[in-house]
């Protein structure tokens, strides 16, 4: 019987033939097949996709957190590129000058409207005086009026009670830069006769004993030549845009600076 | 421990006002910060306990700024008298009255400050200025000042209750 079983499977396995009932089977079950395992499919889609969902969700979560912390990164990278770029031009700007001088952060403005001072980080302590002069490479700041131990009030040339010794650059017309309005400063007791034009720049003159000659304070902005008077009224926009102000110099040998233009 | 209260907001306020604020040029000209606490006291407070904090924060502020010495403590103890003096005649416990004071009391503190101003530094152009940064000032105070007094009065209120509770659970 088994040898029978042999050879007839031996046989047919030869012919690849398929028979009636064979097909009837085929076609009798495949449909049930095909649908159950297509819905096998389904729910396995369902299934997999679900999780998948969900695993994706959970990654998105997490992409969105990773992206967060790099934007945040992003940002002090660039905060600190920029910071690097400011603290280079006043290292640049610091070799430039022969006095002593100090950086010094900003970490308060005037709380009024109508005075302008900021507070800086650097104090008694630091070696900073009383009327030392605060620039940076741009020009003038503005003049330190108080000190204590670590942190010091400087007050700015836009303010009505600053003044500065200054000349035009061009025509070597000299008068008293004071502090305006709307962040402006008046260039006054510059004579009628004197020959000042809108764009000329304003320098410092050295005379006050505070600032270095020739360090810029602004532009000419407006002159008004009135019909009576001796002097001639001129508005200066200041070099420094005191709004960005971030990182400032203070120029520590104040002493020496006096004798130099007492002599 | 009324005053720690006080103390406490004084220095949120002017540290909003010298530190953040400056960041943000919407508040360029926003009237100070400590009018409507000044304002908020002589309101809701007792002299005892005004007075000592507004003599400290006006010195404050008389540090910070670039005016002359005293010129805060000046504003703030004027706008102190002048609120409670009106408190005699008028109800301003109503919320509906609440911006107008807020308003009145910053246009006496930028008054007092163009008076010193104008007395100091004779002849300076600063008409126009002045007049659109006193305009946008009581602007702001109209629409926010009621905010700040309703905020500090909340607060308070909090304040005395988590004491009340910390008072009771120690005994």
């Amino acid at each position: 019987m088994i040898a029978v079983n042999i050879i007839l499977l031996s046989v047919s396995n030869r012919r690849y033939q398929s028979y009636g009932p064979g097909r009837i089977a085929i076609s009798l079950i495949a449909p049930f097949q095909e649908a159950v395992s297509r819905s096998i499919r389904f729910v396995k889609d369902i299934w997999v996709h679900y999780f998948f969902l969900v695993e994706a969700a959970i990654e998105n979560d997490n992409y969105k957190k990773a992206f967060s912390h790099s934007v945040e990164r992003n940002n002090l990278y660039k905060e600190l590129k920029l910071s690097n770029i400011r603290l280079r031009s006043l290292l640049d700007f610091q070799k430039t000058i022969t006095d002593k001088v100090i950086a010094a952060e900003v970490i308060g403005k005037d709380p009024s409207p109508w005075f302008k001072t900021i507070m800086i980080n650097k104090g008694k302590d630091d070696g900073v005086k009383k009327g030392a002069a605060v620039v940076i490479p741009e020009g003038i700041v503005g003049q330190v009026a108080e000190v204590s131990l670590h942190n010091s009030k400087v007050l700015l040339i836009i303010d009505p009670n600053s003044a500065v010794d200054a000349l035009v650059q061009r025509s070597r017309a000299r008068g008293i830069i004071k502090g305006g309005f709307a962040d402006r400063c008046v260039f006054k007791y510059v004579l009628r006769k004197k020959g000042i034009a809108v764009g000329d720049t304003v320098v410092s003159s050295g005379l006050d004993g505070v600032f270095l000659k020739g360090l810029p304070v602004g532009q000419v902005s407006d002159v008004v030549k009135p019909n009576s008077g001796i002097f001639q009224e001129v508005t200066v926009t200041p070099c420094v845009d005191f709004e960005k102000l971030e990182e400032v110099l203070v120029v520590l040998n104040l002493k020496k600076h006096m004798f130099q233009s007492e002599q | 421990m009324t005053y720690c209260f006080h103390v406490g907001i004084c220095i949120c306020l002017v540290l909003l006002q010298t530190t953040i604020m400056p960041y943000f040029h919407l508040f360029d000209r926003f009237y100070d910060l400590l009018s409507p606490f000044v304002i908020y006291l002589s309101l809701f407070h007792s002299l005892r306990q005004s007075i000592p904090v507004i003599l400290f924060f006006g010195i404050v502020m008389d540090s910070l700024s670039g005016g002359p010495f005293g010129l805060y403590l000046t504003t703030y103890i004027w706008l102190f008298v002048g609120v409670r003096w009106i408190i005699t005649f008028l109800h301003v416990g109503d919320s509906f009255l609440l911006p107008f004071i807020v308003a009145a009391g910053v246009l006496l503190q930028n008054f007092i400050f163009i008076g010193t101003i104008a007395m100091f530094e004779p002849g300076a152009q600063f008409l126009s200025a002045a007049i659109s940064t006193v305009t946008i000032q009581v602007l702001w105070a109209i629409f926010t000042g009621p905010i700040f007094l309703i905020f500090f009065n909340y607060f308070h209120k909090r304040w005395n209750s988590w004491l009340k509770k910390v008072v009771v659970k120690e005994n």
